[in-house]
């Protein structure tokens, strides 16, 4: 359970904290390659887990994996793995969630902001970010609540190493393949978080600050 | 104070093409032109916001094409006023200090004053929501201001109040204009908001300023019929030239033959454009220094404010507008027959041949003396 807690805040900040300049640039701007990167951050949330984190392997087998394995980080059978997984499961949804909610931030308050002498990252900080702030919540949210629930990805490339890379879905899959009732309890619980951060998102969307 | 030279801005299929402007320190300028024009256009390249293909943009003699926003000195109202709605009033107004790095005591007097001069003084801890649209329009003003800018940009900043509102804030912009010295670009397609606000005009159309020179002077000399149009001259009716008398020129138009000063460069085939207002209707036949004095008949009176708006047929359709007290001493109602006065310089010839495409570069017919 901490495990699963741990590494889905760590996997959910992460997607943010990444997603949110791409999410930005796709908002604002047009550039070339822009479709080919829209669709690339799609393939995540259309492309089976277990289908990405057999890539994740695979990738960690080619040798510019290997070398980042060596050197870097180790990330298979790892608990920085399973953070990689579910960051990759999750990022697409992020930046969905969080384009949607810079294409409703009024371009013009920035205009706006930059003619009274804000730089492009003050304007961001002081303006936009203020005002997309529950969008931005509820983005982190879900992904969150995604990151927690993934197993597909996560168990190709954390494997199922008991109190080491067992976070609570892959827990879930060990004991009710071993017809163990504290595998359903857990599985409840699972559903339960899930709605409740479903929930906490609509309410935040439903509510979001409007000019 | 600000110079634009052949700018040419391109927006999808839309292009701003060769647009040249200058607006003299302390000076109203108003770009005038319908919706699809190029007017928020060409005010984003000038703040920035749009990158030019080509032509040159100065502020105080400074090349800004290349600067970045913040760096142009320039204030900005946008339509919707652009009001941070996450910060109070006084927080708003504090913004461009604070994004400078201003300490209060450089930026408290001015805003201080400013606040005085707009009477927001009891706005300041409400959040935009909670103003009304001329108390919203006030502060939009004086955050713009508050900034200090070389000049201010205003892209249809009454667009959205009632009539009474609106001209309210006319008066204070002209007094903030006229008091500070403040160098005003306005867009806007209210004519009477430009007329008000503005010392000079440009016509923006399609891309391209067809007109631009003293109000007055684009007011009553539109360059093309579409521009007459836009404008809103009561009588547009084709004509000819027939023949010239005293040095004025005859045209006919109709059944009648009007009085008109002569144009130079102006071919036979021409447009008549006559200013309501410039039509002078009276029941008798006294003295008049008037050129064209036409025997009409009232087709229809359509009660308008401030000015009653008076049809009628003079051998073509000619259009008065009356204030309403003249209305009632005249009697008008369809079927009256009265007298028409006008002026030979109020009667405008247009080119016929001239469309809004070539009017900025057609010959000039010469201004009135």
């Amino acid at each position: 359970m901490r495990l699963s807690l741990w590494t889905a805040t760590s996997a959910a900040l992460l997607a943010l904290l990444l997603g949110a300049p791409a999410a930005y640039a796709l908002s604002r701007y047009r550039f070339p390659g822009r479709e080919i990167a829209d669709t690339l951050l799609e393939l995540p949330i259309i492309v089976s887990p277990a289908a990405l984190g057999a890539m994740l392997l695979m990738f960690f087998n080619h040798p510019l994996g290997v070398w980042i394995e060596n050197h870097i980080a180790r990330f298979v059978f790892t608990v920085a793995g399973i953070v990689l997984a579910q960051f990759v499961t999750v990022l697409g949804v992020a930046v969905r969630m969080l384009k949607a909610a810079f294409d409703e931030a009024p371009v013009e308050l920035e205009t706006v902001a930059r003619t009274l002498g804000a730089t492009p990252r003050y304007a961001w900080r002081t303006v936009t970010l203020p005002l997309e702030r529950r969008g931005l919540i509820a983005a982190f949210i879900l992904a969150w609540a995604k990151a927690f629930g993934e197993f597909g990805a996560t168990i190709r490339i954390g494997g199922t190493m008991a109190m080491r890379t067992e976070t609570l879905p892959v827990a879930v899959y060990l004991r009710l393949a071993g017809a163990d009732i504290e595998g359903t309890v857990a599985l409840i619980l699972l559903v339960v978080i899930g709605l409740a951060a479903l929930f906490a998102t609509r309410k935040l969307l439903g509510t979001a600050f409007r000019a | 104070m600000l110079e634009i030279e052949k700018l040419t801005v391109e927006v999808g299929a839309f292009r701003l093409r060769d647009v040249s402007l200058k607006v003299a320190r302390g000076e109203c300028h108003a770009v005038l032109g319908p919706s699809g024009a190029g007017k928020s256009t060409l005010l984003k390249a000038i703040l920035g916001v749009l990158r030019p293909l080509g032509g040159s943009l100065r502020i105080a003699g400074d090349d800004v094409a290349d600067a970045p926003i913040e760096r142009r000195g320039l204030g900005y109202v946008p339509q919707n006023l652009g009001l941070f709605p996450h910060l109070t009033v006084r927080d708003n107004l504090a913004y461009s200090a604070r994004a400078r790095g201003l300490p209060p005591k450089e930026f408290q007097p001015v805003l201080d004053e400013l606040v005085a001069a707009t009477g927001i003084g009891a706005l300041l801890e409400r959040y935009p929501a909670a103003l009304s649209g001329g108390e919203r329009q006030r502060v939009g003003l004086v955050r713009a201001l508050a900034g200090r800018p070389r000049a201010l940009l205003l892209d249809e900043p009454f667009a959205s109040l009632n009539e009474s509102l609106r001209r309210e804030l006319w008066w204070l912009l002209h007094e903030l204009q006229r008091e500070r010295e403040l160098t005003v670009l306005l867009v806007t397609h209210d004519l009477a908001e430009a007329y008000f606000l503005a010392e000079r005009v440009a016509v923006l159309f399609d891309g391209r300023v067809v007109q631009q020179g003293e109000k007055a002077e684009v007011y009553g000399r539109p360059a093309a019929p579409g521009v007459a149009e836009f404008l809103g001259v009561e009588t547009l009716q084709p004509g000819r030239i027939v023949g010239a008398r005293d040095g004025l020129a005859v045209v006919q138009v109709g059944t009648a033959e009007l009085t008109a000063l002569a144009a130079s460069g102006c071919a036979n085939e021409v447009l008549v454009s006559i200013r309501g207002e410039e039509v002078v209707l009276d029941r008798g036949g006294g003295p008049t220094s008037a050129r064209n004095v036409l025997a009409a008949r009232v087709v229809t009176v359509r009660p308008g404010r401030p000015l009653v708006c008076v049809e009628l047929d003079a051998g073509f359709p000619l259009v008065a507008l009356v204030a309403r007290p003249a209305c009632e001493e005249l009697d008008l109602r369809p079927g009256v027959a009265v007298t028409a006065r006008v002026k030979a310089p109020s009667v405008r010839l247009i080119p016929r041949e001239n469309s809004v495409e070539d009017a900025g570069a057609a010959p000039r017919p010469s201004p009135p003396r």
